[in-house]
């Protein structure tokens, strides 16, 4: 079943709004860095975070009041995937709206500071406040609450290749004549809990730039943000096919993964890949693969300009090619490694004639699925 | 609003079978163990031991225990994976004993927590400035997904998974979508289920909410004063009915009917008129295609907070007459994203052995409610339709009808 991209929002580092974001891509724009520190530990972080003015434009509703910062993110980018299609929200239309979330590591702000009071102070001091929070899937709760939703709600938990997982499922959902429509958000927040986590995984850089396909990999820098995209049964471009891929031992057999998806997507002349590579080992792993598969293939990945959002990196990917696909052109990819055997652009690219292309996601944690978008 | 039907209008045709099962709860390791925990109506909670509990109301819990949890580690690998991830090892394996040969197409799996205590070492650690030696290996391991995808590799088993996270409802919205897939012809064997451990940040959570409760766990009683925490993990082996019978497997019941509602009341109460919970129920039903369904048993929700089960009993009453019910969270615990995925298998054993699970500790009937309660001791009973719900934060809920396979 085909499934095609009716409407679509993001809130990034480098703002909101869809012409906005991507407009700053266009012209080579990169996040700025924020140093993130904390009295846990020594060490500061650099993180790519979502600037205030990005969420002014949210309106205020009481369930936001006290949510967590990830909910307002979601909320942002799935009101702006509505807006762009052109879809109102009514009862009637409610009960027809599904949503599916994808989530990777979740409220950690609201988690931490929950957590710290047991740890500091006792299980007498915890708030109650903070606890429903923590559950991963608040973001999806008060998103349909605000919009009415009353049917299927599902908040789906992975890495970065979460996102196009959630596509996935959001076919299987759409399998469902009761549903005409499909919102899927990715979100996900950045704290100095996560950049220590990943650092000691040994993933993350101190500074940027993210250096794509160099070697070594240097590492990436986390960012936070949401991205939405509304899907329906007609409109451009289409979600031809997606492969969700399965999952990889270890880092090095990713490659092997990611060979066998790019295979199944690689049925029609591609014209560019949306890649997920961020500075990690990755890279080498999707650089391998798409040398054997998709020679010659034209590479761009937003991570250099956008950062690593894991949860809502792959929707982010999605609407890049979405966007590439709709307007014929490519932004210039940032800080990259001309010598990586790949095709790519440092400046911004014209491709009016481009038709087809694969969004291709290897999380972190052993996960990894592609797609294939298609506009005709 | 039905569930039923495809994309082009067609009504759906594929039935659902469940070929195999494995489970790992407080009740015990394996469907033999629970079966006979859930005929003697055993009460499976006792004090926490996995962390301090002396500042909490509570202080009890149904627990997995560790000697034999852990004690088939084998190397170091193993040994560094989490509690979780050991529960859905033995309950995947005991499934795939069952049914060896069973090449699933894609994993639904529902979770709340995945490896959140090894989450809570790596804070404390660095809190207290600690060594943070192992923390590699608690970062690694604690993702919510990380414990499925240890099982699938314990097994070799390479097929993509879709890890549901929606709080208490996890695993019956996980087996109700894996349900959906194969009835849809999308797919014809899903492996589906739920698995969570408990943990200290979810214990205490549910502590300051006062939903949990310093006494007994009393579904349905007059004097019912909240719930108590559970661990554990199932696994039901879904086919396409066609497909089972085709390769001579053994069929143990059939899934016909999945509802899912969302209340958007509160964050973490459920509206009082029970309108979710309600609707999640119609929406099974429907879902079954069958006119005049006749149930023969809920498994409910049935938390013991004043809140919930009066939700749950209102919209039971209203909408099925007399029907037996019981909260099998009074004997082990409510095990969150593996609540709905063990309740499936207790309604499954139910079925293939005839009989009505208990709801323990039952002292009195709340007036409010007007449900027929199964009070303290398993009964036999004729099954041939029963439902379990499962109801969560953020207004999540979800049920599903489980028929007795009758060829």
């Amino acid at each position: 079943m085909s499934l095609a991209i009716a409407g679509m929002g993001w809130i990034t580092p480098l703002g909101s709004g869809v012409d906005a974001v991507w407009n700053c891509l266009l012209c080579g724009e990169q996040a700025c860095g924020e140093k993130i520190t904390e009295q846990l530990g020594k060490q500061s972080y650099t993180a790519f975070r979502v600037p205030e003015s990005a969420l002014t434009s949210l309106t205020p509703h009481p369930r936001l009041r006290r949510a967590s910062v990830i909910s307002r993110f979601a909320a942002a980018a799935g009101f702006e995937a509505l807006k762009n299609a052109g879809v109102n929200v009514d009862e009637k239309t409610a009960e027809r709206i599904a949503l599916v979330f994808a989530i990777s590591n979740g409220g950690v702000i609201y988690t931490k500071r929950f957590y710290r009071s047991i740890v500091e102070s006792g299980a007498q001091s915890a708030s109650p406040l903070l606890f429903p929070e923590t559950v991963f899937n608040a973001p999806a709760s008060h998103l349909a609450a605000i919009l009415g939703v009353t049917g299927a709600v599902y908040t789906l938990v992975g890495d970065g290749a979460v996102g196009l997982l959630a596509i996935k499922m959001a076919e299987d959902v759409m399998a469902n004549a009761t549903f005409d429509y499909c919102l899927v958000v990715g979100a996900e927040e950045v704290d100095w809990l996560l950049c220590d986590a990943y650092r000691r995984w040994r993933l993350l850089r101190f500074e940027p730039p993210v250096e794509p396909f160099r070697q070594p990999a240097r590492g990436m820098i986390l960012s936070e943000g949401a991205g939405a995209v509304l899907l329906a049964r007609e409109g451009s471009p289409m979600i031809e096919r997606i492969n969700p891929g399965g999952h990889y031992r270890k880092r090095a057999e990713a490659e092997e993964i990611l060979k066998r998806i790019l295979s199944d997507l690689n049925e029609t002349r591609i014209d560019f890949v949306l890649s997920s590579a961020n500075g990690t080992f990755v890279d080498e792993a999707e650089r391998k693969a798409l040398a054997q598969v998709i020679p010659g293939a034209l590479v761009y990945t937003p991570k250099p300009a956008l950062g690593e959002s894991v949860g809502a990196a792959g929707m982010w990917q999605i609407i890049i090619a979405a966007l590439a696909l709709r307007r014929g052109e490519l932004p210039p990819l940032l800080h990259a490694e001309l010598s990586s055997q790949l095709r790519i652009s440092t400046a911004r690219l014209s491709l009016p004639h481009a038709n087809d292309a694969i969004v291709l996601s290897c999380g972190l944690n052993q996960q990894a699925a592609g797609l294939r978008l298609s506009i005709r | 609003m039905t569930q039923s039907g495809d994309a082009n209008g067609k009504k759906r045709a594929a039935r659902v079978a469940v070929v195999a099962a494995g489970v790992v709860s407080p009740l015990g390791f394996g469907l033999s163990e629970t079966l006979d925990a859930l005929r003697k109506a055993r009460d499976c909670v006792t004090p926490v031991t996995r962390f301090s509990v002396t500042q909490c109301r509570c202080k009890t819990a149904g627990q997995v225990p560790d000697d034999r949890l852990l004690n088939k580690k084998r190397d170091t690998r193993a040994q560094r994976l989490h509690r979780a991830s050991h529960m859905m090892i033995e309950a995947l394996g005991e499934a795939l004993a069952y049914e060896p040969q069973l090449k699933p197409e894609l994993l639904v799996i529902g979770t709340t927590s995945g490896g959140m205590s090894y989450g809570e070492d790596y804070y404390r650690s660095l809190h207290r400035h600690r060594s943070l030696r192992h923390a590699p290996a608690w970062i690694a391991n604690y993702p919510a997904q990380k414990p499925l995808i240890d099982a699938q590799e314990a097994f070799g088993i390479s097929a993509p998974c879709q890890v549901i996270a929606n709080a208490c409802a996890s695993g019956t919205n996980a087996i109700g979508h894996a349900f959906e897939c194969v009835r849809s012809g999308r797919y014809q064997r899903v492996l589906t289920g739920g698995y969570d451990a408990l943990s200290e940040l979810v214990f205490v959570g549910f502590d300051s909410l006062q939903a949990s409760t310093p006494e007994k766990c009393r579904p349905f009683d007059r004097h019912r004063t909240g719930m108590v925490l559970g661990e554990g993990a199932a696994i039901l082996a879904l086919e396409n009915l066609d497909s089972a019978h085709a390769r001579g497997a053994r069929i143990l019941a059939e899934i016909t009917g999945y509802g899912v509602s969302t209340d958007n009341f509160h964050l973490t109460q459920p509206d009082p008129s029970g309108v979710g919970p309600r609707r999640a129920m119609e929406r099974a039903i429907e879902s079954t295609g069958t006119e005049a369904l006749r149930l023969d048993y809920i498994n409910a929700h049935g938390t013991a907070t004043e809140l919930n089960d009066a939700a749950e009993g209102k919209a039971i009453s209203e909408l099925f007459d007399g029907v037996p019910v019981s909260s099998t969270k009074s004997m082990m615990g409510h095990s969150l994203g593996a609540a709905g995925a063990v309740e499936a298998v207790v309604c499954l054993l139910a079925l293939r052995h005839q009989f009505l699970p208990a709801n323990i500790n039952f002292r009195a009937p709340d007036e409010a409610l007007d449900l027929n309660i199964v009070g303290n001791e398993a009964r036999p009973a004729p099954l041939r339709t029963v439902m379990s719900n499962s109801f969560g934060f953020g207004g999540t809920n979800a049920s599903i009808v489980m028929h007795k396979f009758e060829t």
